[in-house]
């Protein structure tokens, strides 16, 4: 199957007793919108890490698209996906032009091209008025546009966002949830984490909710709401499958 | 080659809006060398053009007291002083003036020394003649007196330091010796020749057959240039304040780290080397730059401040191979501290203290010729006693890279290694 597929993911790291992931599994279709969820520590960081190579899994495996993520595709991987990590992952000292320069330069992209591509995305994130202002003057919101932005330069076809829309104001919210819907009507995947369920239940077509390595469910959101009839919305399936304890 | 430049122009983009990095790299490093030559420049005038004031008592009213006196003032390094508040000095005075520290040496010549060298020499002299049968004798001394020439130094006087004083004065005695016996030969064959031809140039003995003459070792054009406070305090400075470059890289690449641009570097296609490459050849163009920024300091602002200007010898091309190889040196470090600390403050922290350990051993504050033999080895690890050397070679010794090559080869191949070593740690990180 197409699409993004985990299976068995393991990962002990160093020094650590309790495992992180314990033979995770799951699978999103290609094309999609697609939220991981999972309370603190269930593992979501480390399984996208794993997803876009950065870290080895003990054991499992992962395929994106057909492609398997190892050694030996790991460059191909890189050019399908874009990662926005959940920190603000620019140069707060240069500005939202410098950092997409750069960063467009290491894709490969120059020129006149790649000025237009950054002045497109940045007019469409409403940053163009401050693209020369440096990135530490940037409000939150501006810089998790901007962080959006550094992302999607080369248009991946899969776009992992690790919560993309913490700390931000609505307007900025709204926003950016809207172009993860414009960018996947252009055909794009979208894979997302989110502590924000309502938010999650508002633009996933799946999610799959992870905890303490393991996959609890998987499905459509909506759903999931109906399968439970003591639950009225996404949050209230989230906390009848992770519990209300306290998670460190 | 497109990610390279691009790297290089981010990292001046960012060095450029880092007014504190700025002064750290460029000003600090001008104030740190312009500082260090100047209260550097006494020591190093100690055994050359300093003068010290020295205590004479002249007890003896002889020739030796006088040779003693004329002697030391003629070779430039002491100023003699023979009475205080216009009364001769005693032997008493000048003991207790030189243990409370506020004069560096005394020399007292005693009562007699000059009339015991002298009927020294009579006898002597009375020997050779009685043998030869030349009728006559010079008056001698019935009773020989056991006769020294007293010295007092300073209790904090370095040991070399006395060494050359007594060196000093051993001469003048030898001198004075000689050249009364001497003397006492000539009056004696005098004597005797005035009974047949007498003719003063008969008498002249040439006593210094063979001299002493110093010529530098350096083939080609000679320098004539001595090791003094600029010579030794420019390059070291430099070359210490190149190392400390480690601290805006180590702060750059943990920063990196944290704020995730490493992580969308790695996840962007193509090798990381491309970047970290980009990186390291814009951190040694500033560590090259450093070095010639330092080297117009002590060319131009050094004379100015009445210290002497630096040379740099005739092999500019070998310098510039060097400071290359310092850069490179200087980077790769910062390269490993960077990736093996976890926050900027412990890269900071051990990274500044790690550099002011390896200049120390390494011959920058003091030359490591002056540093005990144990210490001298140790010295030889550091790689800043390797670029410091090298420099040395060019600018003392008129080397040219077929002198320094060896050393530079040993900079690139620490460099190889601290990367290396951090390439590892990065790629255990990642497992």
């Amino acid at each position: 199957m197409s699409g993004i597929v985990v299976k068995n993911l393991c990962k002990t790291y160093k020094g650590s007793i309790e495992p992180t992931l314990k033979g995770l599994s799951f699978q999103f279709r290609e094309g999609g919108i697609a939220g991981l969820l999972g309370p603190n520590g269930a593992g979501k960081t480390t399984t996208i890490s794993i997803l876009c190579g950065i870290t080895r899994a003990d054991s499992g495996s992962v395929t994106i698209f057909g492609t398997p993520q190892d050694a030996a595709h790991r460059e191909a991987i890189k050019h399908i996906i874009g990662i926005v990590p959940q920190q603000i992952a620019l140069y707060p000292q240069l500005s939202a032009v410098q950092n997409l320069t750069y960063f467009g330069n290491l894709y490969g992209f120059k020129g006149k091209a790649l000025q237009e591509k950054i002045m497109y995305y940045l007019e469409l994130f409403g940053l163009a008025h401050s693209a020369d202002k440096e990135i530490y003057k940037y409000s939150g919101g501006m810089k998790r546009r901007a962080n959006i932005i550094a992302a999607i330069l080369h248009d991946p076809r899969l776009l992992i966002l690790d919560e993309p829309t913490a700390g931000v104001d609505v307007q900025s919210r709204n926003l950016i949830l809207q172009f993860l819907k414009d960018y996947n009507a252009r055909g794009a995947s979208i894979l997302y984490t989110s502590h924000l369920l309502e938010e999650a239940q508002s633009i996933c077509e799946e999610i799959a909710i992870v905890d303490n390595g393991k996959m609890i469910v998987h499905g459509n959101p909506n759903e999931l709401i109906l399968k439970h009839s003591q639950c009225s919305n996404l949050e209230d399936v989230f906390l009848h499958y992770t519990g209300e304890a306290l998670r460190d | 080659m497109l990610r390279l430049l691009a790297t290089i122009r981010k990292e001046w983009q960012l060095l450029l809006r880092d007014k504190t990095g700025i002064i750290l790299l460029f000003i600090m490093p001008v104030v740190l060398i312009t500082v260090m030559a100047l209260i550097q420049d006494a020591p190093f005038r100690d055994y050359q053009d300093i003068k010290f004031d020295l205590l004479t008592v002249d007890n003896d009213h002889g020739k030796l007291g006088r040779y003693v006196k004329e002697g030391l003032s003629k070779s430039g390094q002491f100023n003699i002083i023979d009475s205080l508040d216009g009364q001769p000095l005693t032997a008493g005075q000048a003991r207790d003036l030189v243990n409370s520290g506020k004069y560096k040496i005394s020399i007292i010549v005693p009562q007699g020394a000059t009339a015991e060298i002298v009927s020294n020499a009579n006898k002597i002299v009375n020997d050779i003649t009685k043998r030869m049968g030349v009728p006559g004798s010079l008056p001698v001394k019935q009773r020989t007196d056991s006769v020294n020439v007293t010295i007092y130094f300073d209790p904090a006087a370095k040991k070399a330091f006395k060494g050359a004083i007594h060196q000093a004065v051993d001469n003048f005695l030898t001198q004075v010796e000689t050249d009364l016996l001497l003397d006492r030969i000539k009056q004696q064959l005098r004597r005797k020749d005035s009974t047949q031809v007498a003719t003063s140039d008969s008498f002249s003995i040439r006593l210094q057959a063979v001299g002493l003459k110093e010529l530098s070792t350096g083939a080609g054009k000679q320098l004539d240039i001595i090791s003094n406070s600029v010579q030794h305090n420019v390059p070291a400075w430099s070359i210490f304040a190149m190392f400390f470059i480690v601290i805006p890289i180590a702060g750059n690449m943990i920063r990196e780290r944290e704020d995730g641009s490493l992580l969308r570097m790695k996840l962007i296609p193509g090798a990381y080397l491309d970047i970290l490459g980009g990186k390291m050849l814009f951190f040694v163009g500033v560590c090259v730059l450093q070095f010639y920024l330092m080297m117009l300091v002590g060319i131009y602002l050094m004379p100015l401040l009445d210290l002497p200007r630096l040379v740099m010898g005739y092999h500019q091309g070998a310098t510039l191979v060097v400071a290359i190889g310092i850069g490179l040196a200087a980077t790769s470090y910062g390269v490993l501290i960077g990736t093996v600390f976890k926050t900027p403050n412990q890269a900071l922290n051990f990274g500044a203290i790690s550099i002011v350990i390896f200049s120390a051993i390494g011959g920058i504050w003091i030359p490591l010729e002056v540093m005990p033999e144990k210490m001298q080895v140790v010295g030889h690890l550091s790689a800043l006693s390797w670029g410091l050397d090298a420099i040395n070679d060019i600018y003392l010794r008129n080397g040219d890279i077929a002198m320094v090559w060896k050393k530079v080869l040993m900079l690139v191949g620490v460099s190889v290694v601290m990367l290396a070593v951090a390439g590892y740690i990065e790629k255990r990180r990642l497992n």
